[in-house]
């Protein structure tokens, strides 16, 4: 690209002061070492992040015996993947992947689906008693009358020990509300939307051909992120589910075996008769169970991690601006 | 002849009103089990509402088996009472369909007092139908367990239909004739607030009916009991609260643990922002990009998960354990999470695991945001690193920290129970009880629903008027509101 003449001067100007200043750019032995220490620091840390998933991941792998003598530290040695096959035998823990993964599809799409219309609904002006309705959805980002009423309420509309107490609440979500309806008002020109409506299109259709299409990004956002909640529930299977052990989730079900080991390991070895009584005491060393169980409530949050991670920065630069 | 399709008469205008203000109570009543019409027994389960009754045959029939088999209560009565609650329901959800027309121009009002007026007819005889089943379960042979009663509820109930059959009645002479020749309309305005609707209606549903919920603050209710006055108690919980010792020294440890772990999230929610000030001056980007991938990682996985890794380092077979035997320093694995000693700074130190890379990110790209020349400028004048990080990162980053802070001032009573309570154990449980947890274990574990239902009422409250002095302070400061 061609300089314009001020910025041959400016350059000039600037190389001219660089070599009268020289010793202020030079790099200074004070400066390596605190490149080098912030290099370490933040080495360490992310270590510490990441270090207690590899340590699960090849204890669930390794030779069980050496698994229960602690001497798998660092490197896996005897790698096997039975301890994952005989996660089948573990009593009532298919049921909670199967109510989990439900809860996580259904739950986000009806989210998504809602949050989307809703903020699209919200953006439209002309609409009776506009302001009020925006307010009356996003104060309860604020407020709530708490746990126990929540509770009682939750109970008053039959909705425990039922699966909708997973779904219906969390369709509306305020601030996925607030995310797309800022996304839509600045993201998507108004002159799009003005010219369907002068070809006759309707509200809705306007909505599915119109605003859908063009807010994916912001709805991918919190597919994501509504995913991710869903999956990590845990507080509505404890408080909700009491009398319904078939509902509860993964987390709530690892939250019950990390609590108790022995019989869960007494339980398996009533359940599974083929397998040599030696191979299955081995096996079944609670430790080994329930970093098995822990890993498959993890992977499927990495394996989306990637996907996610792009979407960061959008989701929470969007949330700091408040329509 | 084309009609205008935007004609709406003011005629019955006033009428209206009333007729969509009924149709809202009676939509309300369907959900609350204490206004159940249907309720002509006290076998009948008092937690079902009339929604309930009309879908469930065996929700409403739950805990009757007995009674049924032994000919007490005869199915054919149950029946009838499930039709007549289906009929009701369909009743008030046709009349709901008609209040939404009502919005429309003449051509809606004419359908939707046709539909009103089916609806309101169809409820009214179900009420009937209510009654036939009242008739028969009063003759049951065992009045001791079946407990049959008069449901009161269905006389405001008839009251109710009756004024909306009469305003119906009068609407449908009211809307002129030449409505019948009109397309369908309705104004944007009210279309628009019509699809809103059944989304307004989830947020009041789960949001603002909990509110109902703080009654049982005034009650000394026990489950299953139902509130009334023989057990109203007024503000003896609140006393109680004040003038039991046992409960007052409860309170003020739970007090104590919870604002000393806010605190110290408090004291230390600068971190985040020094974490993406020093990760900028990492030059090399791929370890910059290494770094945040990886320390955000944790912010995604459940605090039961958290648990999980915590138990794999530090139980007595875990990580530390066995490093700790196999270099010969421990005879024997310890259990360090049953460890009660420093638990505040153990749990503030899991959190800063968990969250410092993900609360960085907002930072980081607050630093993307400040403008390149600035910095220029520092070293044209001569800042070092330090000074320029010092005198343009932070003010750039300045008022993102501030809001945040507010924010968590805000929330300061609010830890949140999932942490503390995998983390809790027999040893660490008076330094680990925070108010969210407390709350739980008293009102869920322990069944105590009215003074839990008290101290979450408090901290609501508390919470709103913090997060207004925050709001506040922020418009004084910064002359800009932080909601």
């Amino acid at each position: 690209m061609a300089m314009t003449r001020q910025e041959k001067i400016d350059a000039r100007a600037e190389k001219e002061y660089y070599k009268h200043h020289k010793s202020r750019f030079r790099t200074k032995p004070q400066d390596t070492i605190f490149a080098v220490i912030n290099y370490i620091v933040f080495a360490v840390f992310a270590f510490l992040c990441i270090f207690p998933f590899y340590y699960l991941f090849i204890n669930t792998i390794s030779d069980n015996s050496l698994v229960s003598k602690g001497l798998i530290n660092f490197v896996p040695r005897g790698i096997h993947f039975g301890n994952y096959a005989r996660l089948l035998q573990v009593p009532d823990l298919f049921t909670s992947v199967m109510v989990t993964i439900s809860r996580t599809v259904l739950g986000t799409a009806l989210m998504v689906l809602a949050s989307a219309f809703v903020g699209y609904l919200v953006t439209k002006h002309e609409m009776w008693g506009r302001q009020v309705w925006y307010r009356f959805i996003v104060v309860t980002m604020y407020f709530n009358a708490g746990i126990i009423p929540w509770f009682l309420n939750m109970n008053m509309l039959g909705l425990t020990n039922h699966f909708a107490a997973y779904i219906i609440p969390g369709i509306v979500a305020p601030y996925n509300i607030i995310l797309v309806k800022t996304y839509i008002e600045s993201g998507i020109p108004g002159e799009l939307e003005e010219s369907a409506k002068l070809d006759g299109a309707s509200y809705l259709q306007i909505f599915r051909t119109i605003i859908l299409p063009l807010a994916k990004p912001i709805l991918a956002t919190i597919t994501i992120f509504g995913a991710v909640g869903q999956w990590n529930s845990f507080q509505d299977s404890l408080i909700l589910m009491q009398s319904a052990p078939q509902l509860y989730t993964l987390q709530h079900r690892l939250y019950i075996y990390l609590n108790t080991t022995s019989n869960l390991a007494a339980l398996m070895q009533s359940g599974g008769s083929s397998v040599s009584k030696a191979v299955l005491e081995s096996a079944l060393s609670g430790k080994v169970i329930k970093y098995t169980i822990s890993m498959v409530t993890i992977i499927p949050i990495l394996l989306v991690y990637p996907f996610m991670q792009r979407y960061f920065e959008k989701g929470i630069m969007m949330g700091a601006v408040k329509g | 002849m084309e009609t205008d399709k935007r004609i709406t008469s003011t005629a019955g205008k006033g009428f209206y009103h009333i007729y969509r203000f009924i149709i809202v109570a009676l939509v309300i009543m369907l959900f609350i089990p204490g206004l159940n019409p249907s309720r002509i027994a006290g076998i009948i389960n008092r937690n079902i509402s009339l929604l309930t009754t009309s879908f469930s045959y065996a929700t409403l029939t739950n805990g009757m088996g007995r009674a049924m088999r032994k000919g007490w209560v005869l199915e054919s009565t149950m029946r009838t009472l499930q039709l007549s609650g289906l009929g009701i329901t369909l009743g008030i959800l046709l009349g709901t369909a008609g209040a939404c027309l009502s919005l429309g121009n003449d051509r809606c009002h004419r359908i939707s007092t046709r539909l009103t007026l089916t609806g309101t007819i169809l409820a009214l005889l179900s009420c009937s139908g209510i009654f036939v089943s009242y008739g028969q379960i009063a003759l049951t042979e065992k009045p001791s367990k079946v407990a049959p009663m008069f449901p009161t509820m269905v006389v405001p109930l008839i009251v109710a239909l009756v004024i909306l059959l009469v305003v119906s009645v009068i609407l449908l002479f009211k809307v002129p004739k030449s409505a019948k020749h009109q397309p369908l309309y309705m104004e944007s305005r009210y279309y628009l607030f019509l699809l809103l609707l059944p989304f307004l209606a989830l947020v009041f549903v789960f949001n603002y009916l909990p509110l109902w919920g703080w009654r049982y603050a005034f009650f000394d209710y026990h489950a299953g009991d139902t509130l009334s006055l023989d057990n109203f108690v007024g503000f003896k919980w609140f006393r109680e609260l004040i003038a039991n010792k046992s409960t007052v020294k409860d309170v003020g440890n739970v007090m104590k643990n919870t604002l000393a772990m806010s605190g110290l999230g408090i004291a230390t929610s600068w971190l985040p922002m020094a974490f993406a000030i020093f990760l900028n001056e990492v030059k090399h980007s791929r370890f910059r990009k290494f770094v945040q991938t990886f320390t955000t990682i944790p912010n995604f996985i459940s605090w039961v998960l958290v648990f999980s890794i915590a138990f794999a380092m530090f139980s007595t077979d875990g990580f530390l354990s066995s490093i700790m035997i196999n270099t010969g320093v421990w005879k024997q694995g310890q259990n360090l999470l049953m460890d009660g000693s420093h638990t505040w700074l153990k749990m503030l130190l899991w959190g800063t695991w968990k969250g410092l890379g993900w609360s960085a990110i907002i930072y980081i790209a607050g630093i993307s945001g400040i403008d390149q020349q600035l910095y220029e400028a520092a070293t044209v004048d001569g800042a070092s690193r330090f000074q320029r990080m010092w005198h343009v990162t932070v003010p750039g980053l300045l008022p993102t920290f501030f809001v945040l802070l507010l924010m968590s001032v805000a929330n300061i009573l609010s830890n949140g129970m999932e942490q503390y309570l995998v983390f809790e154990n027999s040893n660490n449980s008076a330094a680990i009880m925070v108010l969210d947890l407390y709350v739980y274990k008293m009102g869920i574990v322990n069944g105590n629903i009215p003074i839990s239902t008290v101290l979450s009422m408090l901290k609501s409250v508390v919470s709103v008027v913090l997060l207004f002095v925050a709001n506040g302070a922020s418009k004084l400061i910064r002359g800009e509101s932080i909601i």
